[in-house]
């Protein structure tokens, strides 16, 4: 730079920043333009429920007379709460549930999709119908299976007995129910992990497996040393939506078993509609949904990190 | 270690023939180079040395021991790709033991194994890191200790440095001729490379359009080729090649006015009834200075000096021809260019065959 | 592939393997066609023991279902007509405003980085791990405070909640795909930003608007929690009416067959037409961008 620029300098800096700070203002007006309408929505619909929801939660009162009675409950109703058994066995249920139903997808779905990841013909035909189940309604699902499961003329059963098996009156013991609440979520939502493992299956080159081939690697040590491990990171996220979806499950169960028999296949979020909708005891219903959000909020924030750690990768 | 043979192998992909016909034979302990166009078969052939490739006919033989139904694992191969094939969940340590362990080898001969290679390849301080933190050229080299650490019979490399920089490209195509030499173990070696292949290799397999067109070690590769193909294919710049027309005591070069004396041709070309065609390499032309033996009056367009090269451009008819004077003291620009005798060859112009002259043959 | 001959072993895995894959589809498959089946069942059919595979088509399922033929004014007609409309508008028009915001939203979250952007980006995720019923305890309140309990516009502002974190979501992803030239070289011919988004990155992800419109339109015209909540009679949608059918009298299941299919059709639909994003719509755009 030669010493008689120097005087125009500070105007050409100052000009320079004006027109930076105009940018920066129109790019400003279009964050502000274009996010507030979804923040004001989510910000009426998610943030002002949830806050009044914990608000509630530490008061006595029924919606069916609002205006009757706030009385502060304090702690109460989340002491009550955790020290009623049924809750308790709510949780154990929706546990069991979980439990049972997501690992059945996820075992299911990582062979399904490591299977159909391989090229074959028909195979895009067949891999669209198998993702069918998974964008039905929930209502419809637990319906059908209602239908099915049905212990007289319910078509499972009569495939069961027509091998020799005995029938299972499904949806009228506790046991059985769960099982059969755990087929239907499976059915329904296996389709979500082939989905997802087929993906990260294709993601990993071929020459890997030539590699691993040439080095004498057996199908299943390929599989458990390279494919899994590979593919985890895609796997994970899978997992952790399940176990999010199957934990806050409530269509199809209403559809399905209604919460019978009694109360036995009652999940944490049919317990707070009940408790909401049947009994009216908000107070306690918004303490219940404040545990049931912590629960989904703490799976989500693990999600989250790990789907922040992946966006720089993929 | 194991003797090779590929005998009538060939391989379709539907109507598209990759590989035809190939016979070769590679003794134990050979450094072979496959080196040809992209699309040549050379790869392919490769691959079904390796058992990733089924031959359409034909057998692939180990010592002996026809190997076509077994798979990759049961042939005690080893491999390198050209683009990285290392295991990315897998630090390099586990990566370079991967082999041993898929095949339930022992942990103390692991370690053993290891301590070995790792020590070969100088690798030591990378065994914890994993493939994506490695620059190209140390993870070629990981993947190298990985194909080396249990002694394979055969070690098959496919472009193992072309996805490396050019400088790190040298010292590692070094350091795997020695390793190579060290080890004895029975090598075949893709390449598009002609200088990785006449550094690197005992013999040249030279492939163009899924056939096999010479094998010769690197030296008679360079100074017999015995087609068209094999004289343009190797050596840098590239062999000229112009038709020898005959006129009057000696030949006209292609469609220029320049004459070559008759008596630089040899008696069994001179009296041949096909068309010929003439090749030779610009380092076997000069910049006339008087020297020459045969003198050719073709005028030098363009000449520049690389080190002690001078590299000079002229005009054959519509052609442009490339000689390289390597002569420190040879003159600046003429009007003729000089022409060794030795370099000349001689090639039918309808098939590309080299015409065996009675001096190349005695 | 490798040329190998396999041992016999190789050749029992790969036949149970196939078994394994046909056991799977028959799970999956057989359950919808069975559906399809079972809604052209008169009640006998329906009901019989072992189920029977061949038997008279019978539409009184549908007839019901739409209060036609020989259900016509009937008392058991179902009226599923009024519910299927409450659906469609629902549906629609929060799938519009939804995709809309979304739309916007994505843009931006995919263009500028500004403070609180991650934040942002997960507060609208959030709408996708929400479980129903929490808010859903608040909202009882709210929407009978505010009128719009049992109303159609009380549901299209949940399918807009419900569905703009998806489509922010997925937007950004078909936005990311999108190069930052496209607009670098529109304001260097003396566009403004706002005229290179409209005009040229929009076009650009059509498909993407598309299938994000598939997708909210599927999850919308599915929803079951809210709408089972807050409607009681005027504004039910499909899947409340459907659920309806199940009361005090037992299950109709005729109708309930019927009004099944009834309810899946626009779903196998959309879901043929999104079918290439069923990746990117099923991971909020993270995965499976193309």
């Amino acid at each position: 730079m030669t010493v008689t620029d120097q005087s125009q300098q500070p105007t050409a800096t100052k000009r320079r920043s004006a027109a930076t700070d105009k940018k920066k203002s129109s790019g400003r007006m279009m964050i502000l333009g274009f996010l507030s309408p979804t923040l004001l929505i989510l910000i009426f619909m998610v943030a002002y429920p949830i806050i009044s929801l914990i608000d509630y939660s530490f008061y006595n009162f029924s919606a069916l007379n609002p205006h009757e009675g706030y009385k502060w409950a304090g702690l109460d109703n989340y002491t009550y709460l955790l020290s009623d058994k049924a809750l308790w066995q709510r949780f154990i249920f929706t546990g069991k549930f979980v439990f049972v139903c997501v690992s059945l997808q996820m075992i299911i779905g990582i062979f399904v999709g490591y299977q159909l990841q391989k090229k074959f013909k028909g195979r895009d035909v067949i891999f669209t119908l198998l993702m069918m189940p998974m964008m039905l309604s929930p209502v419809v699902v637990g319906f059908l299976w209602r239908y099915m499961l049905n212990s007289e003329w319910g078509v499972v059963n009569y495939l069961i007995s027509s091998v020799g098996l005995d029938k299972v009156s499904w949806l009228s013991q506790t046991t059985p129910a769960l099982f059969a609440a755990a087929a239907a979520d499976t059915w329904m939502w296996t389709p979500f992990i082939i989905l997802l493992a087929t993906a990260a299956f294709r993601g990993i080159p071929d020459t890997i497996y030539e590699a691993a081939e040439v080095d004498g690697a057996s199908a299943a040590y390929k599989f458990f040393r390279l494919t899994l491990p590979m593919s985890a990171p895609v796997l994970f996220i899978a997992l952790i939506l399940r176990l999010i979806d199957s934990f806050k499950q409530y269509d199809l169960f209403f559809a399905l078993t209604g919460g019978g028999p009694g109360s036995s296949t009652e999940t944490v979020s049919f317990a707070v509609a009940k408790t909401a909708f049947n009994y009216f005891y908000t107070g306690e219903a918004s303490a219940l949904a404040v545990i049931l959000l912590f629960i989904i909020i703490g799976l989500s924030m693990i999600l989250v990190r790990h789907l922040n750690k992946m966006g720089d990768k993929y | 270690m194991a003797k090779v043979e590929l005998k009538n192998l060939s391989i379709e992909f539907g109507a598209f023939k990759a590989v035809d016909d190939v016979n070769l034979t590679v003794a134990d302990g050979e450094f072979a180079v496959y080196l040809g166009p992209s699309g040549c078969g050379k790869t392919t052939t490769l691959r079904a040395v390796a058992g990733l490739q089924e031959a359409t006919s034909g057998d692939i033989l180990f010592d002996g021991q026809k190997v076509n139904d077994l798979s990759p694992s049961a042939r005690n191969i080893a491999m390198v790709f050209q683009f990285v094939s290392l295991y990315p969940n897998l630090n390099i340590r586990e990566n370079i033991i991967f082999p041993l362990k898929a095949r339930g080898v022992a942990k103390a001969e692991i370690a053993r194994k290891l301590d070995w290679v790792v020590d070969i390849f100088k690798l030591g301080g990378e065994l914890k890191r994993y493939p994506s933190a490695l620059p190209p050229g140390t993870t070629q080299k990981v993947a190298l200790a990985r194909a080396v650490v249990r002694d394979p019979a055969v070690l098959l490399l496919d472009e193992p440095l072309s996805a490396i920089d050019e400088q790190f490209r040298e010292e590692m195509r070094w350091e795997l001729g020695h390793l190579q030499r060290e080890l004895g173990v029975t090598t075949i070696y893709v390449t598009h490379d002609q200088r990785e292949a006449m550094s690197l290799a005992d013999r040249i397999v030279l492939m163009n359009d899924s056939k096999i067109v010479q094998v010769a070690d690197p030296q008679s590769m360079f100074f017999e080729p015995n087609s068209e193909f094999s004289g343009q294919f190797i050596g840098s710049p590239s062999m000229n090649f112009v038709d020898l027309i005959p006129m009057g005591t000696g030949f006209r070069l292609g469609d220029s006015q320049a004459i070559l004396p008759a008596e630089a041709v040899p008696e069994n070309v001179r009296t041949s009834k096909q068309p010929i065609r003439m090749g030779v390499r610009p380092r076997d032309l000069q910049l006339i200075d008087g020297a020459a033996p045969i003198e050719i009056e073709l005028p030098v367009e363009d000449v520049f000096s690389v080190g002690r090269e001078r590299f000079f451009t002229f005009k054959i008819g519509d052609g442009i021809a490339q000689g390289v004077d390597v002569r420190a003291e040879a003159h600046g620009p003429a009007n003729s260019i000089g022409i060794r005798p030795e370099g000349l060859k001689f090639f039918d112009a309808q098939t590309g065959h080299r015409i065996v002259t009675h001096e190349a043959a005695a | 592939m490798a040329a190998v001959t396999q041992p016999r072993s190789a050749y029992l895995t790969r036949w149970f393997i196939l078994a394994l894959l046909a056991a799977y589809t028959f799970y999956n498959l057989g359950p919808i066609l069975w559906l399809l089946v079972s809604s052209f069942k008169g009640r006998a059919d329906l009901f019989a023991m072992p189920p029977v595979w061949i038997f008279d088509i019978d539409t009184s399922g549908y007839e019901s279902v739409f209060g036609v033929g020989a259900a016509a004014g009937t008392a058991s007609a179902y009226g599923v007509v009024d519910a299927l409309i409450n659906s469609v508008v629902v549906s629609s028009i929060g799938t519009v405003m939804a995709v809309f915001l979304g739309t916007l939203a994505g843009y931006v979250c995919s263009r500028y980085d500004f403070r609180g952007k991650g934040d942002f980006l997960f507060f609208v995720l959030s709408t996708r791990m929400l479980p129903p019923v929490a808010v859903l305890v608040f909202y009882h309140l709210m929407f009978a405070r505010l009128g719009l309990a049992d109303t159609r516009t009380g549901l299209v502002l949940v399918a807009i909640f419900a569905n703009v974190g998806l489509a922010t979501w997925i937007m950004k992803g078909f936005f990311d795909g999108v190069p930052k030239e496209v607009e670098q070289i529109a304001q260097v011919n003396g566009y403004s930003r706002m005229y290179a988004f409209i005009r040229l990155v929009v076009p650009m992800v059509r498909g993407g608007i598309a299938a994000t419109a598939g997708f909210c339109f599927i999850f919308a015209w599915n929803e079951f929690a809210f709408a089972s909540i807050l409607t009681t009679t005027k504004a039910k949608t499909l899947p409340v009416k459907i659920s309806a059918a199940s009361g005090a009298t037992g299950i109709e299941w005729t109708q309930i067959m019927s009004a099944g299919v009834v309810l899946i059709i626009p779903v196998l639909i959309f879901f043929y037409l999104i079918r290439k994003h069923l990746l990117m719509g099923m991971t909020f755009g993270v995965l499976g961008r193309s």
